[in-house]
């Protein structure tokens, strides 16, 4: 017990400091960008004196400036994809780590960074002017599907695109208590509603919604909100809401909460009914479904539910016993993605972007495995399993929207997961949505 | 000699007040006219609040903030909250203090049970709150109930109840742990007020006959009024300004939210907002702190 408890604190204690890295220790991360290329820098000298054509007319020793919010983990990964390029044309990357949007912006005031890695595309509203073509500086365009050209599209100028993204869109069960009963992973959103109702007809609950989060209850209700939106109403109609041009209380809207209270507040749909939903935390709503006896049959969650999955119940199999399947019909994914921009045209730079935008570098994003490559041509060479799977689902796509809890800001937010929480509590939900619809003009209305 | 006798007389006070006056000065006197200041520009600090007006509907310029921090539905529902708690939970947490010290004094173990009830002031209110949540803690599924208080209604042969979620009662459940934690503080300073009570007018009063009963509300409870007007008051102030408990145990949602809470959740996005809810709770307590110094000086005047 006490052991536990030891390793709990550690386990806490090395998450704090890693959350504290990136901000303090800048210099700390541009020690491995600058100790690779060196190295390479002298093999490229003496034995290639011809440039190779991936290097765009990159002479050894030129640098790249870069910034991002990776750090950690996630830093040594970006390293890794980029390694193979680095180390052909002995070029250097110089990377700045935060996450503050105003060290971006004293930076892009003074000295842009040369190649700007960015989690949403806001910098290509405020720096459209600064930044370069894409398709002039060596982008691959063919190698995207068109919502992410036209995503990073300002004006008619292609300015970003994005090089990693996750999915949120996908149902977490169990391959093994699916074959118990019989039942078939759905691919269309009418054989989800069949099979629920045939998990119901047979005893057994199909959904553990459970969304209790503290302050942030509601988030997880939001996530499936917005996948059903994405069946029903597609990618558009969300960009539409998030940016405000469809009001909150639109039909298409009432329509998704109307299908979700009727899971979420149902004890014979989900664990506990809407009473379940509400006092349940999205972690032991995870648990549960793969709990021995399970409670449940699925689970809607992110991606980080298989890694909480296995930290409980460290005997169970990814593929045997958890699994995931896209949600299906969903005419988009919903999910998060980091986009490149260009500030400055160099031969390195464009050594860097074609190499991310073409085979190589998608390559290399799938073999390192840092989340998914929107890259097409990375599709079908991830390493890992469960991501081979997510950029299957992610190539499949016809569109991607934002998760949009993360995106609309705080008082929009806050008022939509309101109104999830009042219409699982059974009030009306057209009156509910009306409050958020409010919320939404007065965030977005200006 | 005698002229600066009295130059010190007129500066070394001043000297002496000046790290107090500073320090006052610094922590209390100008955060709070920045704030004023703040609840008239709008969420970035930037412009004035009438920015914020929606064309068409009801506006109040430069105290737009205001509007929303009397108006807006959130906040009334904040405001009736915090009216609950302040009929609910002070008497709540003064006449269980009272009830305490008066009984306490009567027994021979008093400083043990006096001990376990000041307890939970020991605690600190975050803890507080997630003890209670696991007392309060719904088990949905078809595990136990590990909740305390769910347990014990399961094996009474009950139904569960979803103590924090259930609009009904959860605002009860929450000021129960309000009580919890603040009656202690209320019994020991009562306590104290009654020991210092002379015992000759006591014993004079059972000479003379008075009953129990008699003694406590004609002898006992004058005498103590003084301390017992401050600790009503400090409770008054507590009160308003609770904020660990709701945050921690429901974050403010199933219609348990409170004037300081919304402060809170605010601050990071709506600057203005929240920096005009921290006036309206100022503006709360004030009365109260000008009640509080007016009982001082009177006790002073009467001494």
């Amino acid at each position: 017990m006490s052991k536990k408890v030891v390793f709990t604190l550690l386990v806490v204690m090395g998450l704090m400091l890693a959350a504290c890295g990136p901000a303090a220790t800048p210099e700390a991360s541009e020690a491995p960008a600058t100790e690779a290329p060196t190295e390479a820098a002298t093999e490229a000298a003496t034995e290639a004196p011809a440039v190779p054509e991936m290097c765009m007319g990159a002479q050894p020793g030129d640098t790249v400036t870069v910034m991002y919010q990776w750090s950690g983990t996630e830093e040594e990964k970006i390293n890794a994809i980029l390694a193979p390029l680095v180390e052909t044309c002995g070029i250097q990357i110089v990377a700045e780590s935060t996450r503050d949007d105003a060290v971006l912006d004293a930076r892009v005031q003074s000295q842009p960074p040369d190649i700007l890695f960015w989690p949403n595309i806001s910098p290509l509203r405020l720096y459209t002017d600064r930044l370069q073509n894409l398709d002039a500086v060596g982008a691959n365009a063919e190698n995207y599907a068109p919502y992410w050209i036209e995503m990073g599209t300002v004006d008619g100028r292609w300015l970003a695109i994005p090089v990693k993204a996750d999915i949120k869109s996908i149902i977490w069960y169990s391959p093994a208590q699916f074959e118990l009963y019989g039942y078939q992973v759905p691919t269309t959103f009418e054989e989800l509603e069949a099979l629920v109702e045939q998990m119901v007809a047979d005893g057994n609950v199909p959904w553990s919604m459970g969304m209790e989060s503290g302050a942030a209850t509601g988030w997880t209700g939001s996530d499936f909100i917005q996948d059903l939106l994405l069946v029903q109403q597609g990618p558009d109609y969300v960009m539409g809401l998030i940016d405000g041009s469809i009001p909150y209380n639109d039909p298409g809207v009432v329509q998704a909460y109307e299908t979700y209270v009727r899971w979420a507040s149902d004890p014979r749909y989900t664990v506990g009914g809407a009473i379940g939903t509400l006092n349940t935390s999205f972690l032991d709503a995870i648990y549960i479904t793969f709990a021995e006896p399970p409670q449940a049959m699925m689970v809607k969650q992110s991606g980080f539910a298989g890694g909480e999955i296995v930290s409980r119940y460290p005997t169970l199999v990814y593929g045997e016993d958890f699994d995931f399947f896209p949600f299906p019909g969903a005419q988009g994914m919903q999910g998060g993605a980091d986009f490149m921009m260009v500030f400055n045209d160099t031969p390195a730079v464009r050594a860097v972007v074609a190499y991310l935008t073409g085979p190589e570098g998608a390559a290399a994003w799938a073999q390192v495995g840092f989340d998914l490559s929107p890259n097409l041509l990375a599709t079908g060479q991830y390493a890992d399993p469960q991501l081979a799977k997510k950029a299957e689902a992610l190539a499949n796509a016809s569109g991607f929207t934002p998760d949009m809890g993360d995106t609309i800001g705080a008082p929009f937010g806050e008022a939509e997961w309101a109104a999830i929480i009042a219409a699982v509590q059974g009030e009306d939900i057209p009156t509910v949505l009306q409050a958020a619809a409010e919320a939404q003009a007065e965030a977005l209305g200006r | 000699m005698a002229s600066s006798i009295m130059k010190q007389g007129r500066l070394v006070p001043w000297l002496y007040l000046l790290p107090a006056l500073v320090i006052m000065f610094i922590f209390i006197v100008y955060p709070t006219f920045n704030t004023i200041y703040l609840s008239f520009l709008d969420k970035a600090s930037t412009r004035p609040a009438s920015v914020n007006c929606v064309e068409g509907q009801s506006c109040w310029g430069v105290f737009e903030n205001y509007h929303y921090a009397l108006t807006n539905p959130e906040m009334v529902t904040a405001l009736r909250n915090n009216a609950r708690w302040l009929v609910l939970m002070v008497p709540g947490t003064v006449l269980c203090g009272l009830l305490f010290a008066v009984l306490a004094d009567r027994v021979r173990y008093e400083s043990v049970a006096k001990s376990i009830l000041f307890m939970p002031m020991a605690i600190s209110f975050i803890g507080a709150g997630i003890i209670w949540r696991f007392v309060y803690y719904i088990e949905t599924g078809s595990g136990e109930q590990i909740g305390l208080l769910n347990a014990i209604l399961v094996s009474l042969g009950r139904q569960p109840v979803a103590f924090l979620s259930n609009p009904a009662i959860n605002n009860y459940a929450l000021m129960l742990v309000g009580v919890w934690l603040w009656a202690g503080f209320c019994m020991t300073i009562l306590s104290a007020a009654i020991k210092g009570l002379p015992s000759e007018v006591l014993e004079a009063a059972r000479v003379d006959g008075a009953s129990e009963w008699q003694l406590f509300f004609q002898i006992m409870l004058p005498m103590i009024m003084p301390t017992l007007a401050v600790v009503t008051t400090t409770m008054v102030i507590n009160v308003l300004k609770i904020f660990d408990i709701v945050f921690v145990m429901t974050g403010g949602n199933f219609g348990t939210e409170v004037i300081a809470n919304r402060m809170f959740t605010l601050i990071v996005t709506d600057t203005g907002r929240s920096m005009a809810i921290a006036v309206v709770l100022i503006l709360l307590t004030v009365p109260i702190m000008i009640f509080n110094v007016y009982r001082f000086r009177k006790q002073e005047e009467m001494a």
